[in-house]
């Protein structure tokens, strides 16, 4: 049985439906991100689990108890806001010791928590400041420890890493990874940022106009998209369009007259599909010895890998390879692209069939 | 630090004097011996400070003033508090209308407001009552807190309360806990500013004061009106002492940026 579980959730403003149908079961323990672009429900949706926003239309239960119109002080959820949300005039150790207070916790014991869990965060020396004498990413962490030290059965982080600059937010996502591990407490994070989602997720969400359109481990999410958005929303890739053809046992796609071999998928012959190609499955060799040929728009050198851009018979293709100390081919040269057939993807072309088309 | 040329210091010496010029003058004629308003040429005296103590009327109506004042701000933020929580948080029918209700005191003029009063006083037989005088003021001051307030409330971060609700406060803590002290700028200003514009209120308080309530403006008035010499201006030297003696405590207590602007 799942431990929270979210029931045909809806919310509409007017006739706008912010979060459409939401469905959603969550084991404990379990690390989730919510990830889409701006405008997708995923904030709406954390809210409404958090007790903030209330859903229009759906349930929502936890650990066996429907908590759909509880208030939000009665949840007892940890939340972390994106604007951190801290008490600007109390210091570290009375913002964490806030919700310990209005549950009533006996003094002595308040403190031995608080002390545990700013250690636990690695602010120890930093109890008696206040908010504003600290950085963005000690802001975070006390944020993270007033959620936390409240023993929560579930902590939920809005956008938790993205007021931070980009070398910081790449190491507060272990911190927070190596924190989740530690205490265990089940997580539901949401993002806009893809990498964020796949590095530290046990299951990413996929969220697209209200709805859930894609639910799945962090690896399969990336391999096996299920539409052509999540294809480019999840890391990069190049699109192609083309039209199914049945070959055998395998199948290929027909692009513009030529033919491609695929992974074997159920549509009938004739569909129109979408080709995902990721730019690393992608190898150059000498040109006549792939499976196309394509001169070198551009290059570009990135430290650890290389990005080109190819004209081909089948569009602009996009290719990244790791720098492993040679200079590759220049622009204007001509070379071939190779990938193994096993490493595309054909995606139903329509938007409107998001639910089935992965290989 | 950029230096001003010598044209933006002349230009702000002249402004800081001409504030000041009225400021100093009073205060120098106060110790003038003299019978008439003049500058103490020929040495100095305290006669006309010894003058206000011995008028009775002046010391009562001073500390009617007081007490009119510090009622009245503090009635008015017990309003405006939570007219400004409605008004920013809420969406309701007449919303609008309330938010114009409060505020138009600050558009109609005092002398209007003050006739008006006199009226309404007459019709209820409260003349000369003080706890009606403290409501006419209330109305008057109130505007001022609120705009305080709203602008208080439009800059606070929402999500400080929704944090406090998710870590198990109850809407009122949340409120005492949260959302007042992260207002109290706002408030304070407000109070200060209600607490200033009633105690300096004349024109509306000529009508609706009786010989009970006379406020110091009022009684400060009157007297001008009867008789010109320098026991006024030694009123306004005490005045202007006074005032300057509560900025510095309340500076050196909790700091005046703190209180006015919120920075710690």
């Amino acid at each position: 049985m799942a431990f929270l579980a979210l029931e045909r959730v809806s919310k509409h403003y007017g006739a706008m439906a912010a979060v459409d149908d939401a469905a959603l079961t969550i084991e404990k323990g379990e690390f989730v991100s919510l990830l889409g672009p701006s405008g997708c429900g995923k904030t709406t949706t954390l809210q409404m689990i958090a007790g903030l926003v209330e859903p229009s239309a759906g349930r929502i239960v936890l650990d066996g108890r429907d908590i759909t119109n509880e208030k939000p002080n009665r949840r007892g959820l940890g939340v972390v806001f994106q604007s951190y949300a801290l008490f600007p005039h109390m210091t570290v150790a009375e913002n964490v010791t806030f919700g310990l207070e209005m549950r009533r916790v006996p003094r002595s014991e308040r403190i031995e928590r608080v002390r545990e869990m700013l250690a636990l965060v690695q602010l120890s020396v930093f109890a008696d400041r206040y908010p504003r004498e600290m950085s963005g990413g000690q802001r975070q962490r006390v944020a993270i420890a007033r959620a936390l030290v409240i023993a929560p059965p579930v902590l939920l982080l809005d956008e938790p890493l993205s007021n931070l600059d980009a070398k910081l937010r790449e190491e507060m996502q272990f911190e927070l990874r190596r924190i989740q591990r530690k205490v265990g407490t089940t997580t539901i994070m949401v993002t806009h940022d893809q990498a964020e989602a796949l590095s530290i997720s046990d299951r990413v969400v996929v969220m697209e106009q209200g709805r859930m359109t894609q639910v799945d481990a962090p690896y399969r999410l990336y391999e096996q998209p299920s539409n052509a958005f999540i294809a480019s929303f999840v890391g990069k890739t190049n699109l192609i369009a083309g039209v199914w053809r049945r070959d055998g046992m395998a199948g290929a796609v027909d692009i513009g007259g030529i033919r491609l071999e695929a992974p074997s998928a159920d549509f009938p012959a004739g569909t129109p599909v979408t080709l995902s190609i990721r730019p690393e499955k992608i190898l150059l060799r000498k040109a006549g010895e792939g499976q196309l040929d394509g001169r070198i728009a551009s290059r570009f050198f990135l430290g650890s890998q290389w990005l080109f851009t190819l004209e081909t018979p089948i569009g602009t293709i996009t290719v990244s390879i790791p720098n492993q100390g040679e200079e590759p081919p220049a622009e204007g040269a001509t070379v071939g692209l190779d990938w193994s057939p096993a490493s595309l993807r054909v995606i139903a072309s329509a938007m409107a069939h998001p639910g089935g088309g992965t290989a | 630090m950029q230096k001003n040329g010598p044209l933006a210091l002349l230009f702000h010496g002249l402004v800081v004097a001409f504030v000041l010029a009225p400021l100093v003058i009073i205060c120098l004629v106060a110790f003038t011996p003299e019978n008439t308003l003049s500058l103490p040429t020929g040495g100095v005296s305290l006669r006309w400070f010894k003058a206000v103590f011995a008028h009775p009327d002046f010391v009562a109506s001073f500390w009617n003033s007081i007490w009119l004042a510090t009622l009245s701000a503090t009635l008015a933020v017990a309003f405006a508090v939570p007219a400004g929580l409605a008004i920013s948080r809420f969406t309701f029918a007449g919303r609008d209308a309330l938010n114009a209700l409060f505020l138009s005191p600050l558009i109609i003029p005092h002398l209007v407001l003050g006739v008006a009063f006199l009226r309404l006083f007459a019709l209820v037989g409260a003349t000369g009552s003080f706890s009606w005088l403290v409501a006419t003021h209330i109305v008057i001051v109130t505007p001022y807190v609120l705009r305080l307030v709203l602008a208080a409330l439009s800059g606070l971060d929402r999500s400080a309360e929704q944090a406090a609700l998710t870590l198990g406060a109850s809407s009122w803590t949340t409120f005492r806990r949260i959302t007042a002290p992260m207002i109290l700028p706002g408030i304070t200003g407000g109070w200060l500013l209600a607490f200033i514009n009633s105690f300096d209120e004349l024109t509306m308080s000529i009508f609706v004061t009786a010989p009970a309530t006379v406020t110091l403006p009022v009684r400060m008035y009157m007297y001008a009106t009867e008789s010109i010499d320098p026991m006024m201006a030694a009123v306004s030297a005490l005045m202007i002492a006074l005032t300057a003696a509560a900025m510095l405590v309340l500076d050196r207590a909790f700091g005046l940026d703190k209180i006015l602007v919120g920075q710690r």
